[in-house]
Parts: structure tokens; sequence; C-alpha cells
């Protein structure tokens, strides 16, 4: 109620008005009343009736918030958040080893940065995560939908169809292992058309669309609020050309960046960007680093850089709060993201047409 | 898209006229403002400022399709995403030969056949469907003079002798294939800017650049400072308009 008048969201005129007639805090705007406001500043009655409305209205919020109730408040104690993350699951890769690095696969609520050389892997494994969102809870997965921005075009409907076919196989294979009633009955919904109508493909080409893209997106994820997954392929690609205003592009991508944050927590989803990387041309020798500058090693919670070590794929993880760095081998094959095998090779119980690559999943789908 | 007028974006007439003495014509200006830079150029208060924004970004964002759409639409027409080789073990790799709506990059040291190979490739292009190839004409955008008319003939005439039997057909092959001889940086770049008419007006079906990397190491010399960011900006620009043709005609390039 002490609030002062400069702070409030009215238009800037109204306030320079305001501060001109000698009003100082929002108590003394509610306490004059819409007719006493209009003749003093001079506007018209139903404008102080509007510009009324709206300090009640964040008055009301003002008041919510230090109470401590309602959503819009970021302020929990850190137990309430333990075991808020012990409850929270995880997007699982497909690879264990990735997702033992990772700390149990994807985490929600995180933005996680993809970075590597062309050729890597990144796309594959965003369409790998679009397609292991929408596992069912029963099999260990968070049973999502996801949404898909595409700013590079690298996006292959058929690649996900195999990689959704062998996701859906592969929980075949275990729900007949298992035997049980529920694990059948959530087979029925995860099917191939099931999956595909649930990745919602947005094609950005230049960065104007993108960032028209990430304004819209709260509103679709309200519409839509099994979404939890919000992949950006490619955020790099849109701002590295034609972009002679430097310190534009550094304040664009901030502002995209603090928006993704806020949409990762407040939808309970996770954001997954793949980056470039760029040679940095040192004294000696260049090096390869992720794109857009030191500024953007920021936004990203959980950094991943991707690289080929003569013909092997590696993934190291390069930031993280919660796990130490390391780096780990995968693989992709035709039925997507996947563990390397050691030479000696287990013959798994589960029948010979199994593609030995899969890592059997028996042992860790309920908790 | 980004280039869209404000007056279009259906925002009301004196909020366009007042945000152009600020220069703020298009949904790109606009978007690129923070929220209170907004409020100072438009007097409005904050709440209707997010909803001018939510007008404008539904203005340009594009439209959302599902995954399951995009196999739907793929699969009723299956013999138009790709364009065969006609060498099988190559087709087999690619899943069918070079995507449509997509860019192929062919790389190699010199002598191994790249210009052969596209060369083929139009010859292919302008076969019925029946044939394997897209019935269409070609876009040849040469920067090394190193087509020859008389080679296509040649492999015209000796890969499908039954089909280029008389002297006519083989000609008319030849009309479709049109080749442009770009020699620097800008004006392939302008070229490719200007391609989008000509693809509707001679319906095209498949774009070649041979190549890419002769222009550009010709012109952009790496040891030099400021050459690599230029390079960069000449290579990313003309790969997103190939990449909006290729998607938007649904051709190969």
């Amino acid at each position: 109620m002490q609030r002062e008048v400069g702070t409030l969201p009215l238009a800037p005129a109204l306030r320079a008005r305001l501060a001109a007639a000698g009003f100082q805090t929002a108590q003394e705007l509610l306490d004059t009343g819409p007719c006493g406001l209009s003749k003093e500043i001079g506007i018209s009655r139903e404008e102080a009736l509007e510009a009324l409305q709206v300090v009640r209205q964040e008055c009301h919020g003002d008041a919510a918030r230090t109470a401590g109730g309602s959503g819009a408040t970021r302020k929990c104690t850190a137990l309430e958040l333990l075991e808020e993350e012990q409850t929270q699951g995880f997007i699982i890769t497909f690879c264990s080893a990735l997702d033992n690095i990772l700390g149990g696969g994807v985490q929600l609520t995180k933005i996680t940065e993809i970075c590597g050389a062309p050729g890597v892997g990144k796309t594959q494994l965003c369409m790998q995560l679009a397609v292991d969102v929408q596992i069912p809870e029963c099999f260990g997965g968070v049973a999502g939908e996801a949404v898909f921005i595409d700013t590079e075009g690298s996006f292959m409907v058929d690649r996900v169809v195999d990689i959704a076919a062998a996701c859906v196989q592969h929980c075949h294979l275990i729900a007949e292992a298992q035997q049980e009633e529920d694990l059948r009955k959530a087979l029925e919904t995860f099917s191939l058309e099931n999956i595909l109508s649930h990745i919602y493909y947005f094609r950005c080409r230049d960065y104007t669309e993108l960032l028209a893209q990430v304004y819209l997106l709260p509103e679709f994820l309200a519409e839509h609020s099994k979404v939890r997954l919000v992949v950006i392929d490619g955020i790099a690609f849109p701002f590295r050309h034609d972009f002679e205003d430097l310190s534009l592009r550094t304040r664009l991508l901030n502002g995209l960046a603090q928006q993704l944050i806020i949409i990762a927590n407040d939808h309970r989803s996770a954001v997954v960007l793949t980056n470039q990387m760029t040679t940095r041309i040192g004294q000696s020798q260049s090096t390869l680093v992720p794109a857009l500058g030191e500024s953007w090693g920021h936004a990203a919670t959980v950094r991943l850089i991707f690289h080929w070590d003569n013909s092997q794929r590696l993934a190291t993880l390069y930031k993280s709060p919660s796990q130490k760095e390391s780096t780990i081998a995968y693989h992709i094959t035709s039925h997507g993201f996947r563990d390397v095998q050691p030479p000696a090779v287990t013959h798994s119980t589960e029948g010979p047409e199994l593609n030995p690559r899969k890592r059997p999943r028996t042992e860790e789908e309920k908790q | 898209m980004a280039a869209k007028k404000l007056r279009r974006a259906q925002l009301s007439q004196e909020m366009c006229e007042r945000l152009s003495r600020y220069q703020i014509t298009t949904c790109q200006d606009f978007l690129c403002l923070s929220l209170l830079e907004l409020m100072k150029l438009t007097g409005q208060s904050y709440y209707e400022v997010q909803k001018l924004l939510c007008k404008v970004s539904r203005a340009c964002a594009p439209k959302m399709q599902t995954a399951y759409e995009m196999k739907l639409r793929k699969s009723v027409n299956p013999s138009s995403a790709f364009l065969s080789t006609t060498l099988h073990s190559l087709d087999r790799v690619l899943h069918g030969g070079v995507p449509c709506g997509s860019l192929t990059e062919i790389t190699s040291p010199p002598g191994c056949g790249k210009t052969q190979f596209c060369i083929m490739l139009s010859v292919l292009a302008t076969l019925p469907v029946s044939m394997g190839g897209l019935d269409g004409a070609v876009i040849y955008i040469d920067t090394e003079s190193a087509f020859s008319a008389e080679r296509l003939i040649e492999i015209a005439a000796n890969r499908f002798p039954d089909y280029f039997d008389s002297d006519e057909k083989l000609l008319s092959m030849t009309h479709s294939i049109h080749l442009y001889r770009e020699l620097t940086c800008c004006c392939v770049l302008k070229r490719i800017m200007s391609l989008e008419e000509e693809i509707i007006l001679k319906k095209v079906k498949l774009l070649i650049i041979d190549s890419v990397a002769s222009v550009v190491r010709k012109e952009f010399d790496t040891k030099l400072q400021g050459n690599l960011a230029e390079r960069s900006n000449f290579l990313s620009r003309g790969a997103s308009v190939l990449k909006y043709l290729a998607e938007e005609f649904s051709i190969p390039v």
C-alpha cells in the first residue's frame, strides 16, 4: 500500500502527471477516488478509473505475495525444493552412460544446452528426447508432450518415425517380460500415431520469428498443459549472420534466456537448446568453443559438448550444478541414440531379434 | 516474415503512426525492443504493451504442425520425396536418393567427379516421374565454367537411349536446363535471391550450385583479419536463402 507511484505499471505520460501533481504512494491514489483524480490531473473519468483498477490489482498482487500464498511467489524453503527435486522425473536419453553423467537424464525445470560440431548428433539427441518425453510413467518416463522449434530445417520426420518405432518396440518387450496389466494398458496409448501427434513442430526462419514464437509460448503451454519438453534446435543459427549490432544481439539473447527460464519454471518443463561451435583464434592455436559468446554461457544451467575423437563420438558434461565433469562415448544407431557396447556382448534373454546395442531396462523402471 | 509492416499486423492506425515517428515500421523493429522501451514509445501501460506484443508476435510467428501431420503429408506423395540417383548402393545409403526439401552437399578433392555427378542429376531431373525423375526444369549456377553442354547430351543419349531416341527430345531436355554463370560472391548471392520468381515461372524442380567453395576461396583470403567474419556472413546468408527455397518449393538443392 505504501508503494511508490513511480513503480506502478501505468503509462509513462500518466505517471509523469501524477508525479507533477504530487502523488507519492499508491494509497493516496486509492483514497482520492476516480472523480477526484480526474479533476486533479486533468484526465477523463474513465481513464482515471482504469488507472485505479490497475493500481488495485497491483496492490492485491503485492499483498498476496507478502502473505506467501499464491503460485506467483518464487519463495520456498530448501526442504520443499529437495522434496520437489526428488519426485521430479527425468527425461531419459536411452544412453545409460549419458543418463548417468547427467544424474538420471535431462532434468525438468532446467535449461540444458548441447553444443557440438556439425554432424555430431545434436539434432539426433533432440529428436530422441522428443520421443522419450512421451514414455508413460510406468516405464519410467514423464508422460509429457514436446514442442520442437526448428531454425535450421534439420528435422526429418522419417528419422523420428524410426526412433519412435524402436522406442515402442522396446517398451513392448519390457511389458512382455514383466507381464503386468498396467504396463500393457499404458502401451495401448503409446503408439506411433500418438507419439507423432504430440510433437508440436514450429519452423522459424529468422530471429524475428523465433522471438515472436518464444513470446507466444507461455500461451501455447497454458493450452497444452502436458508439454514437458521444449526443444529449440539451432539457437545460434539465426543470430550468427546478418547482425551488425552485437550489443543488440546480446540483449536479445539475454531476454530470450530469461523468458526460457520463466517458461521452464512455471510449466515444469525441460528446455533443451542446441548451439554451434565457433573457432576462437588464440595466440598460437585455435580452439573450438561454443558460439554466441561468453555471456550466453551463463544462460544454460547444464552444458553438454559433443565432439569427435578419431571416429568415436564423445559427450562431455561441461557445466552442471550437481554433477561432476566427465566424458562418455555414445553411438547413433538406426534406432536412435544409444550406448557404446563393450566388445564382450552379453546375450540378453529377451530374444534373438533384439538389437544387442540396446541395454536391458529391466532394472530401473519402478522406483 | 520479419519485414512485415506493423500496419498489416492489425495494430491500430494511430499506434502505427506513432511508432513510425521513431522509425519502427516492421515487426522486426518492434520485437527487438524491450518492454520498458515499448512503454515509453507507445505511451501505454505494462499490460497493454504485453497485449500489443502478443498481437505482433502472432502476426509473425510460424504455424504449428504436429509431426504426425508432416508424416501424413509425406506419405501422400512418396515418389516426390527423393530424387533417385540411379546408383543403387548410393540410393540405399541415402534412403531413397537426394532428398527434396533440404540441402545436400557434395565435396571431394578435384577431379573426382562432382561436376559430372551434377550434370547427371540435371538429366535425371528432367525425366518424367515414371522413369524416376522430377519432370521439371533445372537451374544450374556455375561458378567455375565447368559445365559442358556436349557432355550433357552425351550422358543423356548413352544412359537413356530409348527415351532420348530423337533429337527433339534431347533439345527439349536441354531447353529445360537453365545455366547461369556467376563469377563473384555478390553475383552469386544476388542470383540466389532472385531465384524465387524464376522457380515459379519455369517450374524448376532442381537447383544446383557448382561450386560454392571456389568462388568463396577466391575472394576471401582467410589470412586477412576481417575476412573471416565477412565470409561466414556471406555463407550463412546464402545458406538461409537456399534452405528457404528448398523447403518452400520442396525441391532438392
